[in-house]
């Protein structure tokens, strides 16, 4: 019988492919009921390890939620800031908590989930102090850096090559977030543009430049890696 | 070989070679390699029992006990063969120094297939060899009332053993002037560990007229040849998890050397030596024939009387100095694997052990299907190599201790572009 996939000869007393793990299966030809070379694994299939730390560290995260929860209601029996603390220990569990639950969790996914927490955070504050600045400043600032983000994360993920052009791409996406904030910045608070964002702007296309150019230019990158190694 | 009168069980220092290995040991590995032959059929285990007794009796150096002395371990002759154990779902589990203290050695048997696993102090692979055929060879006789004639490494086993087959060797052929050797580390195959210390062992089977004459092809020996194929697969490997060759980690293999045939020695306890050719991706890219050239050399320079005294003189020096000997065992065990972790296996990617041709006599041919030769993994790096050829068949065992077998796939390849036809098998089911 031959792998279907990788195309090696096997030994009848194969169920799996040893090198790709591919079911041994032929249409036609019915494999020979041979024993097997030696006895049945009988490990446990998973490791629930990870899940019983995971477990232990989301009912970790309870106890300063419950305590500050207790002391912020003490004197007045409101609520005054316990909100912050809340919001700020699920955010840090969506940052690091969640993605342990997973083998090897997916940027593409996390990143967008971790952001779209924030801005309800942001949100929150915004609502609780009065303030006039989510919609024009907070959501569209924050939306924008978690496009960049998550892009990065995602090709990061995904592709084995072209790390420099990635990088690149992103340092000159993170130049145009000044401008960006500068107009969103003067347009909430009515602050005159000046145009400080420029340097910034500059400096960070400029970098990204070098990047792209350096991912290009494969002797530019010896050069630079020669004198740079350390 | 001491015999009191109040312990009349013979005990022997460990040889030179053999001391690294019980300093060496950890949690959850030891330095274990395992030999099998597989009949046409069905073991009897009452009968191996009692051919165990027998072979037992006569290789005391092998079937022995590892026990701790105030200064070094020593190995003691076993009074009675040990039972004969089942087969689990992975060769050469863990060997505990609890265990090898009733014994260093197991046999175990499943379904048509007898498998000795040694730990590596008793001696090589050619020792355990020919314990491994006596062993057969005396279940064959008692089995079916044959008469194997003494032959092919199979000896009579009423007699008591010749002073030769104890003897260290090492000591015996040291030069005079010790070798200096530096050496770089190499690439170390990454991946993720399996859970409870399981080993995969892949199996690639091919003819071995077809080997020799691939072999041929490129001007070498099939140790040579594998040897090569391995380096190969190990650059590829390297190249496909990182494509920047400038960054890659040096190839090395460590390659055992039988010393008796060039030292002329019966000796039935370690006397082995090693090779480590190496190619660097870092110079070039390397063509097989170059890769075969390099390993080819190496050993060719290498593998001379000369050098090889010069070898054995630095380790035995180092065990001859006066002072180092007073030191006390458990101290001396923690200099030891001090000096095992920061050398030894960290020079090469893995080892390549060519156990040889494999002959028997004719009549226990005709019973015996297929031999294999098996290593443990090594204690840090996860793969290891052992092979051998039986009967116009070459066994190659790949054993490693992660869930990925890039390895082996890229092994595969390389075997597949150059024509030649393997069967792959393993203890996955
Ligand atoms: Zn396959």
């Amino acid at each position: 019988m031959y792998c279907v996939k990788c195309g090696v000869k096997l030994e009848d007393t194969e169920k799996i492919c040893p090198l790709c793990e591919t079911e041994v299966y032929h249409p036609i030809v019915k494999q020979e009921q041979v024993p097997p070379n030696y006895p049945p694994d009988k490990r446990p299939p998973a490791k629930k390890k990870t899940k019983i730390i995971n477990g232990v560290v989301l009912f970790l995260i309870f106890i300063p939620l419950l305590t500050s929860l207790i002391s912020d209601l003490q004197p007045d029996g409101a609520i005054n800031w316990f909100g912050y603390v809340a919001g700020a220990l699920t955010l840090a569990y969506i940052a690091f908590g969640l993605p342990m639950w997973f083998k090897r969790p997916n940027p593409a996914i996390f990143v967008p989930c971790f952001f779209a927490a924030t801005v309800a955070y942001l949100k929150y504050i915004d609502f609780v102090t009065d303030g006039d600045w989510f919609l024009s400043f907070a959501f569209p600032a924050a939306m924008y850096f978690c496009l960049i983000i998550s892009t990065l994360a995602t090709l990061l993920f995904y592709l084995k090559r072209g790390k420099l052009y990635i990088w690149g791409g992103f340092v000159i996406a993170l130049g145009f977030f000044f401008p960006l904030i500068e107009l969103l910045l003067s347009l909430t608070f009515d602050l005159r543009f000046i145009g400080w964002s420029a340097y910034p702007f500059v400096v960070f296309g400029l970098l990204g430049g070098v990047l792209i150019y350096l991912a290009a230019n494969r002797f530019a990158r010896d050069a630079v890696q020669r004198r740079l190694f350390f | 070989m001491a015999k009191s009168k109040k312990n009349p069980l013979r005990w022997v220092r460990l040889d030179n070679a053999a001391k690294i290995y019980p300093a060496a040991m950890r949690k959850n590995w030891s330095n274990i390699y395992r030999q099998s032959m597989t009949l046409y059929e069905e073991i009897d285990t009452v009968v191996l029992k009692s051919a165990l007794e027998v072979t037992v009796k006569r290789f005391p150096s092998i079937a022995a006990r590892l026990r701790r002395g105030a200064f070094w371990f020593y190995l003691q002759q076993v009074e009675a063969a040990p039972e004969i154990q089942e087969e689990k779902s992975h060769p050469l589990c863990y060997m505990s120094e609890k265990e090898m203290s009733k014994y260093a050695f197991r046999v175990i048997a499943y379904r048509n297939r007898i498998a000795v696993e040694f730990f590596h102090s008793l001696t090589d692979g050619t020792g355990a060899l020919i314990f491994l055929k006596n062993l057969v060879a005396e279940y064959l006789e008692q089995k079916h009332n044959i008469s194997i004639p003494f032959e092919q490494g199979i000896i009579d086993r009423r007699v008591p053993p010749k002073s030769e087959e104890l003897e260290d060797s090492f000591l015996k052929y040291a030069g005079r002037v010790p070798a200096s050797r530096r050496d770089t580390n190499a690439w170390r195959v990454p991946g993720e560990k399996e859970p409870e210390g399981f080993i995969h062992v892949t199996c690639f089977k091919a003819d071995v007229d077809s080997a020799i004459a691939l072999a041929h092809k490129y001007g070498c020996t099939l140790t040579v040849f594998f040897s090569a194929v391995m380096m190969q697969a190990l650059m590829n490997y390297q190249k496909e998890l990182n494509p920047n060759t400038a960054k890659h980690k040096p190839i090395k293999l460590l390659i055992p050397i039988n010393l008796r045939t060039l030292f002329k020695s019966e000796t039935l306890r370690n006397f082995a030596m090693f090779t480590v050719p190496e190619i660097d991706a870092r110079l070039g890219e390397y063509s097989f024939e170059e890769i075969c050239k390099a390993v080819y050399h190496k050993m060719g320079y290498e593998l001379t009387q000369k050098h090889m005294s010069a070898v054995i003189a630095k380790n035995v020096n180092d065990e001859k100095n006066i002072l180092l000997r007073l030191v006390p065992l458990p101290l001396k065990n923690i200099v030891m694997k001090a000096v095992f972790d920061r050398s030894g296996e960290r020079k090469s990617c893995l080892s390549m052990s060519n156990l040889g041709v494999v002959r028997l006599p004719e009549i226990m041919q005709k019973y015996v299907s297929r031999v294999d030769f098996i290593l443990g993994v090594q204690a840090t790096a996860p793969y290891n190599c052992g092979f051998l050829s039986y009967n116009g068949k070459v066994y190659i065992n790949l054993t490693r201790n992660i869930r990925d077998a890039g390895l082996e796939r890229h092994f595969f390849e390389i075997l597949r572009d150059m024509g030649l036809e393997v069967t792959v098998e393993s203890n996955r089911n």
